[in-house]
């Protein structure tokens, strides 16, 4: 199962936003895997991977703070020059189109998260498995 | 200087004027309007009870709803083929108030336009600078004919665009500014980055200012920064557009051209007349409106009213500057506006109930409009793009239905303040500046 679930949280951009929600999760026992901010001028999204999705979706909802599950899913980087391009050129060369990635580094994995459309991530998995890139299951 | 002598009458002469008008107007509408005449039909009333100038409080009123019901030309008592022109304010679904002018109902508009003017000190030899909006809304138009009634070389430069109204103030040498008055500071705080004795590169004499609720401070303000009279212009697109009543030199009150309109100032909740000097509800009756006359229309703006002649010799009733709304009605830089207009604009944009709250607030002299909305499950996104979107999808939608610059907010859910469960809808912070 490569899917992995992501939570995008909406921040509003002032101090204290990133906080709450970090609290949140920290005092029910959930472990952030990986954590993502992205901003425009006066919001943001908090891209978040937890071990539970489900406890953190209750949690943040129980608080009224708003949120969207996601699929992602993670290739393990491979130490080698081109590693990254790799990955990029397999899915662009069959047409699917990442809408973002960003590095996940954490005491027992590096990876790279790729977002694509949701009705093509199948095929995405399917060519990068074909082309012996490692796609794995959690980070 | 006075633009027509019956500015001056006895209030006897004024008052039998006023009469014999509003029993050819009630008589009209009557047999011209069917609203009308089912509703004097249904209060059993017919247009020769009107025997007296008291006996308007026998008449039905009339509200910005009924025009909504009757959109767009429902109440208009002649053919279109005698309507000459159409203005319009913004509506709350979407569909604007609609009112129209006959070729003499145009005229009238240019006569007491041709009175504010006169009460500004202009003449012929006059260059007036026109900054209210051209267009649908009755300003910019208004203004414009009025000046070249008077014979003033008019020059209609339109709203927006500091920079290019200051320069065309100073080269043409503008010596009369009709302008809303947080606009008309704005310039003046433009034009003092030249320099201290900026005053130097303008002529103004006067300012004609109006279209927004100003306090006597904002007036002042705008009579300093430009060394210039203030003259405040009273009006409403329901009863003609700018030039309802116009202060002069003498008084901060506003002389109401009563030979074609009718003040009555009522308690907005019993519908009674209040007494004289007391402030209620302003009810105008049209008096001479040809293509839409209207009875006993509710304006919600509060002031008052007093028959004590004024210093300058003019002898109709005089009312005082707007001190407040009988409804929840804002006025976004000269804008009219209903809460219910900004919600039905955004549940409409979206296609889902928003939580949201208006906040109304000053960027120095200039009104601004800040709308939060929280961010439900229905428009959470996992794409920073199509939030953005989502914003600028309201934004435009105010913008084009309701004409007004609004900047919105995406918020977290429950972070609106709420009272006793229900959503503080509106704050208005201008109140408390």
């Amino acid at each position: 199962m490569s899917r992995i679930k992501q939570l995008s949280i909406f921040v509003e951009n002032k101090p204290g936003q990133i906080t709450d929600v970090t609290t949140l999760l920290s005092k029910n026992g959930l472990s952030i895997k990986s954590i993502n901010l992205v901003d425009s001028s006066d919001f943001g999204l908090l891209r978040v991977i937890v071990d539970d999705v489900q406890k953190a979706k209750e949690v943040l909802d129980d608080n009224g703070i708003s949120l969207k599950i996601t699929d992602v899913f993670a290739v393990s980087i491979d130490d080698h020059v081109g590693s990254f391009n790799e990955v990029v050129l397999a899915l662009s060369t069959n047409n699917i189109n990442v809408e973002y990635t960003y590095t996940v580094s954490n005491s027992h994995n590096a990876s790279f998260i790729f977002k694509v459309n949701s009705g093509k991530f199948n095929e995405a998995i399917a060519i990068l498995q074909e082309k012996n890139i490692k796609v794995i299951n959690e980070v | 200087m006075v633009w027509n002598k019956i500015e001056t009458s006895r209030r006897e002469d004024i008052e039998a004027l006023q009469l014999k008008r509003l029993q050819d107007t009630v008589e009209r509408v009557y047999s011209l309007t069917p609203f009308y005449t089912e509703k004097f039909n249904e209060m059993n009333l017919k247009p020769e009870d009107i025997k007296t100038l008291d006996d308007v409080k026998k008449l039905p009123f009339t509200t910005k709803k009924d025009l909504r019901a009757h959109y767009p030309f429902g109440l208009f008592t002649v053919p279109m083929s005698e309507v000459v022109r159409v203005h319009s304010s913004s509506g709350t679904t979407g569909k604007p108030t609609v009112v129209g002018y006959t070729k003499s109902d145009m005229d009238v508009w240019d006569e007491v336009m041709c009175r504010v003017f006169t009460m500004a000190g202009a003449t012929s030899e006059d260059i007036i600078h026109n900054g209210y909006g051209y267009g649908l809304f009755t300003g910019g138009l208004g203004f414009h004919n009025g000046a070249e009634k008077v014979g003033a070389t008019i020059i209609p430069a339109s709203g927006g665009m500091t920079d290019r109204q200051l320069m065309l103030m100073k080269d043409f040498g503008a010596t009369i500014l009709a302008a809303t008055p947080t606009f008309s500071l704005h310039m003046a705080e433009v034009a003092k980055k030249a320099g201290a004795n900026y005053l130097k590169d303008y002529k103004l004499k006067a300012g004609i200012f109006g279209a927004e609720p100003t306090s006597a401070g904002l007036k002042k303000e705008v009579s300093e920064a430009w060394g210039i009279d203030y003259h405040e212009v009273y009006g409403l697109s329901e009863i003609i557009g700018p030039g309802v009543a116009c202060s002069c030199k003498e008084s901060e009150l506003l002389h109401v051209f009563e030979d074609h309109f009718l003040f009555e100032i009522i308690d907005s909740k019993t519908g009674e007349a209040v007494p004289e000097g007391e402030r209620g509800e302003l009810v105008i009756t049209s008096l001479t409106k040809q293509a839409l006359p209207l009875l006993r229309y509710r304006t919600g703006d509060i002031t008052s009213i007093t028959k004590e002649p004024c210093k300058c010799g003019r002898t109709m009733l005089r009312m005082e500057s707007i001190v407040g709304r009988a409804d929840d009605m804002l006025i976004i830089s000269g804008v009219n506006v209903y809460p219910s207009q900004i919600e039905h604009v955004i549940a409409n944009t979206e296609g889902v109930t928003l939580n949201y709250q208006i906040i109304v607030d000053k960027k120095g002299h200039l009104d601004k409009l800040e709308i939060h909305v929280e961010v439900s499950d229905d428009i959470m996104s996992d794409s920073l793009g199509e939030m953005a979107i989502i914003k600028r999808n309201i934004q435009s939608a105010l913008l084009n239905n309701l004409y007004i610059n609004a900047n919105v907010t995406l918020v977290q859910p429950r972070s609106i303040a709420r009272s006793e469960g229900k959503a503080v809808r509106i704050i208005d912070k201008r109140k408390d500046k």
